[in-house]
């Protein structure tokens, strides 16, 4: 159908449309309207990706020099695809109604063997490719650096891009990276040697050019300036190499004095925490190594590599890890902490040193993109509370809104169950894990589900050593013998083939009406990749709250990082992470609105005001206070009453003029109120 | 690094973890026991190497890779020598050509290259520029100074900011407590109904909230001007050169017509001007309005017009 949106016309290839899809193109367009940054927060499986795509592009035909071009950035390979799909359905609507073909071109960038040539990415209306061509500025810089300013960044499924950030400037050193560095840099000293003998003119002629301070010849741009490269500052990139490591045998020197350094490093006995420039101090006072020949590291070492015609750069990735290391500890002085481990906390016999060098904040990986891209849109299923986002990210967004699903009846039923059938209150906390109780009653709780709902169930924990232990316990308890008399048990392991196998076991187990219930853990693989559309996820149990393992040195450093910078709690961050991974979770089970599933939280502290205003506005407007605290069999009754409700036929006509819309009644008045106000803003 | 022997007795330093290896000016190393065999004389030769050495030369080995021990020692020793900074030079290049030069030095020395052109070289060089030498090694020392004060405030200030943060805490939680139990004793001890009392513990709940809330939000203190400089750090400047300079004088603008010259405002009632014009009523003379203004006004446009074109 083709709508109007307020006096924009979007060609949307679908006869009905959602309404908050509707209002959801009006926030898109607003905030496009007003070059600006936005925050934007739809429930999964309301139909967001085609929203945006028809959107965007009926605004690329409209005004083709406000909005040159669209880039949208997904995790995963298969959302790529699916993008890929939408969009491809889009052009084939346009073709049909204008009779035109479209000149349009679109891009999709995702693994080597469908890698494009740069020239055609100038070109392209449309470029979809995965976050890090954009974050990693050790990526970015080759892929994304021709891209105008006039363009929209989408960045979908984005409630994790603040951790996409910080693990692309981070870098973590073993003695092992250390050992094949030492290997390359001996193989880096023959190779010169050997070439000084045969010919010397390429070195020489590297030399002058470094003298000269020349840059590597760049390919003429036809757009504008590129986008900065985080890693080094503008001013520093425009810097002649420092003459201390201009010849080739001088910088093989200066690097296997850094490594030496860092091998002396590695050889504490106790845990070292230090800030960048500390580190640096030390790096001078032992080894005479300035700051400014470490900050030209990585180029000094591309340049080399180019001129020692390396093959296979791959051999030669340790030593530029360690010349990425250098050059970022050395550009910035804030944002960063080096924290040196002489063995994992939870193997302490075993000596196995570590090098942290972790960044603590997000924005610095971010700003180049936001400064640069004129709109970029954040959006998700799950971006609660909004209002942390630009705060972590330090921007600030025109539009930050929420959205929930109309439903024609309500298909989905979040209960918190804080209390076993003996009253004793159900918790994931520290202290009660070893609660024999508390075991019991999480089994017990499996067990009743699992005689009661259909199909498939999804349960979720906290971590792995934690359902280790209580699955055994389970095992002990006879618990699980009982649940395997109603449904076959599936677990996800830390091993990817083996969960892949356990995943399409669950599957066939649910299609052919047998019944699995799926053991998994909430920041596995599981978790943040498959979809449980109908049969497969008919109810998801989280069990406890998953909060990140918190006596990690590195995340204790982050929160007093977040604490001092951005005046946020420790407490507050550590809820919303742990609360926007439960939401992730229990949105793996409704994917559309036919979809239904049961949301089960099996922890009291889901009660607390604090943690349950930190869910997703569509999954709170479903909680009534009478749910918030709900014992066993209390659940149970309940999830029968709704069970049996979803089962009754449910025709699309029913959901005509509520929660699915023709494009007649879609402009009719009232539902236009309706629309406007659907959108709640944070 | 625990892997590598001592090269004369091998196997003791398997055998004894704590033993510690040695390196001299040659590059070799040797375990600490056999330097006090050796070198019981205080000099001797080394072992691979035959060069004479001293026993005081010895340092603790701190870099797996021997040669690179020496590399630092010899570094120091040279940047003692050669220690020019960048505002030194008139130009980058000026100065990336000088460093270039003491990479060289250094790894001539290193290698055993080229030794003794090498080090008069340094000779020379010493003597051309003593004075340079002594002011950076004096700029050195006070920079590293003022950067030891820095961190230390650093740390001071991060301490301070953590124990307010834990007191501000304590305190809210002590309010939150306080307020309870004032409820529990007023249920107890006053004749109001209880729906009342518990309407004015949720009010004086709810006015604890905003409090904590609008303390959360309050901006962080600025610990740093706009120039950078910290705030209470004392900033040594240089003095500021004494400029002196003329003062200005106020001569009046003249400016030459070819008539008569503008009669002054006093001179207007005198010579008439002002019985042509509207006189001022008592209302405008209150607000400071005379009628001599608007005339002189009039006049002066009227002898504008003679101004030379």
């Amino acid at each position: 159908m083709k709508i109007n949106i307020e006096g924009l016309l979007v060609y949307f290839p679908y006869d009905y449309i959602y309404p908050e899809q509707y209002s959801y193109m009006l926030e898109l367009k607003r905030t496009l309207d007003a070059k600006g940054h936005g925050v934007l927060e739809m429930p999964s499986g309301t139909g967001k990706t085609i929203s945006l795509l028809s959107l965007i592009v009926a605004y690329q035909r409209a005004f083709p020099l406000e909005v040159t071009k669209l880039i949208y950035c997904s995790r995963t390979v298969p959302e790529i695809e699916k993008v890929v799909e939408e969009l491809r359905k889009l052009m084939e609507f346009y073709s049909k109604e204008t009779g035109e073909s479209s000149n349009f071109l679109a891009l999709a960038l995702s693994s080597r063997k469908n890698l494009c040539i740069h020239p055609e990415i100038l070109h392209a209306n449309i470029v979809v490719y995965s976050y890090h061509y954009l974050l990693d500025p050790k990526i970015a810089d080759l892929v994304s650096k021709e891209l105008a300013k006039k363009s929209v960044v989408v960045f979908d499924e984005a409630h994790n891009i603040d951790n996409v950030c910080i693990d692309s400037m981070s870098v973590n050193i073993t003695r092992r990276t250390l050992d094949r560095c030492q290997n390359n840099v001996d193989t880096l000293q023959n190779t010169i040697r050997n070439i000084k003998e045969t010919d010397a003119a390429k070195l020489k002629e590297e030399y002058r050019r470094l003298v000269e301070g020349l840059k590597e010849a760049n390919v003429a741009r036809e757009t504008d300036v590129y986008m900065a490269n985080p890693v080094l500052p503008d001013e520093i990139l425009q810097e002649a190499v420092p003459g201390s490591i201009r010849t080739a045998e001088h910088f093989v020197g200066f690097m296997r004095r850094f490594l030496e350094y860092l091998k002396a490093r590695l050889r504490v006995h106790h845990v070292v925490q230090e800030s960048a420039p500390q580190f640096l101090k030390d790096v001078f006072d032992k080894v005479c190594i300035d700051r400014k020949p470490l900050r030209f590291c990585a180029e000094r070492l591309r340049s080399l590599l180019r001129t020692l015609e390396i093959a296979d750069i791959t051999d030669f990735s340790p030593v530029t890890l360690i010349s990425n290391f250098a050059t970022l500890v050395s550009t910035y002085s804030q944002g960063f902490t080096i924290i040196i481990e002489p063995f994992e906390d939870r193997t302490p016999t075993i000596a196995n040193p570590v090098l942290h060098f972790s960044c603590m904040d997000p924005s610095i990986a971010i700003k180049p993109v936001f400064e640069r891209f004129q709109s970029v849109i954040i959006t998700s299923g799950t971006l609660s509370p909004l209002d942390i986002y630009p705060r972590i990210l330090d921007f600030r967004p025109v539009t930050m809104a929420s959205f929930t699903m109309t439903l024609a009846r309500t298909c989905l039923c979040p209960l918190i169950v804080g209390r076993g059938n003996d009253q004793v209150a159900l918790s994931s906390k520290f202290e009660t894990r070893e609660d024999f109780a508390v075991i019991r009653n999480y089994g017990n709780l499996l067990l009743e589900m699992s005689a009661i709902v259909p199909d498939g169930i999804v349960a979720f924990f906290t971590s792995y050593v934690y359902m280790e232990n209580i699955v055994a316990s389970w095992y002990e308890q006879g618990i699980l013998e009982n649940i395997q008399r109603n449904k076959l048990i599936f677990i996800e392991t830390p091993d990817a083939s083996e969960t892949s196998m356990a995943l399409e076991k669950y599957q066939e187990a649910c299609e052919n009406g047998r019944g699995a219930v799926l053991l998994s853990v909430a920041r596995g693989k599981v978790s943040e990749g498959i979809d449980f559309v109908h049969h497969f996820g008919r109810a998801v149990i989280m069990f406890g709250v998953p909060y990140v393992y918190t006596q990690s040195r590195i995340l204790k450093a982050r929160l007093e990082y977040l604490r001092d910078q951005f005046q946020i709690r420790e407490n507050d961050f550590l809820t919303f992470d742990a609360m926007r991974h439960a939401a992730q979770c229990v949105g793996r089970a409704i994917r559309g609105k036919t979809d239904y599933g049961l949301m089960i939280f099996a922890d009291k502290r889901y009660a607390r005001a604090d943690k349950r205003g930190k869910l997703p506005r569509w999954i709170q407007e479903h909680m009534s206070d009478g749910s918030l605290n709900l014992t066993v069999d209390e659940t149970v009754q309940l999830a029968k009453h709704f069970l049996r409700q979803m089962a009754q036929p449910f025709r699309q006509e029913d959901q005509l003029g509520l929660s699915l819309l023709t494009l007649e009644q879609l402009e009719s008045e009232e539902i236009l109120q309706k629309i406007t106000q659907i959108a709640h803003q944070a | 690094m625990d892997d590598q022997g001592c090269p004369r007795c091998k196997t003791t330093k398997y055998r004894n973890p704590s033993l510690k290896l040695m390196v001299n000016v040659c590059g070799h190393t040797l375990c600490e026991n056999c330097v006090e065999m050796l070198f019981v004389r205080g000099s001797g030769n080394c072992v691979q190497c035959d060069t004479p050495l001293r026993k005081s030369n010895f340092r603790v080995q701190l870099f797996e890779d021997p040669t690179v021990d020496k590399e630092v020692e010899i570094r120091k020793k040279v940047l003692k020598i050669y220690n020019k900074r960048d505002f030194d030079f008139p130009s980058l290049r000026d100065y990336n050509d000088y460093l270039e030069q003491v990479e060289e030095i250094v790894f001539n020395l290193t290698n055993n290259i080229d030794v003794e052109n090498t080090k008069q070289k340094m000779e020379q060089y010493q003597r051309e520029n003593r004075d340079v030498i002594q002011r950076n090694k004096a700029k050195l020392t006070r920079e590293q100074e003022e950067l030891e004060e820095l961190l230390l405030l650093e740390q001071q200030g991060n301490e301070q900011r953590r124990l307010e943060t834990l007191q501000e805490e304590q305190r809210q939680l002590q309010a939150k407590r306080k307020n309870k139990q004032a409820l529990l004793d007023e249920l107890e001890r006053s004749q109001l109904p209880a729906s009342i009392l518990l309407a004015q513990h949720k009010d004086r709940a709810a006015q604890l909230e905003t409090q904590i809330e609008k303390q959360k939000q309050t901006v962080k203190p600025t610990t740093i001007f706009s120039t950078g400089i910290l705030m209470g750090q004392t900033v040594s400047l240089q003095p500021v050169a004494r400029i002196v300079e003329e003062l200005y004088h106020y001569k009046p603008l003249k400016i030459e017509t070819y008539g008569p010259p503008v009669p002054e405002l006093d001179q207007l009632s005198r010579l008439g001007y002002l019985n042509h014009v509207r006189a001022s009523m008592p209302q405008d003379t209150a607000g400071g309005y005379t009628s001599g203004l608007a005339c002189h006004r009039a006049i002066q446009d009227a002898f504008s017009g003679l101004f030379p074109s």
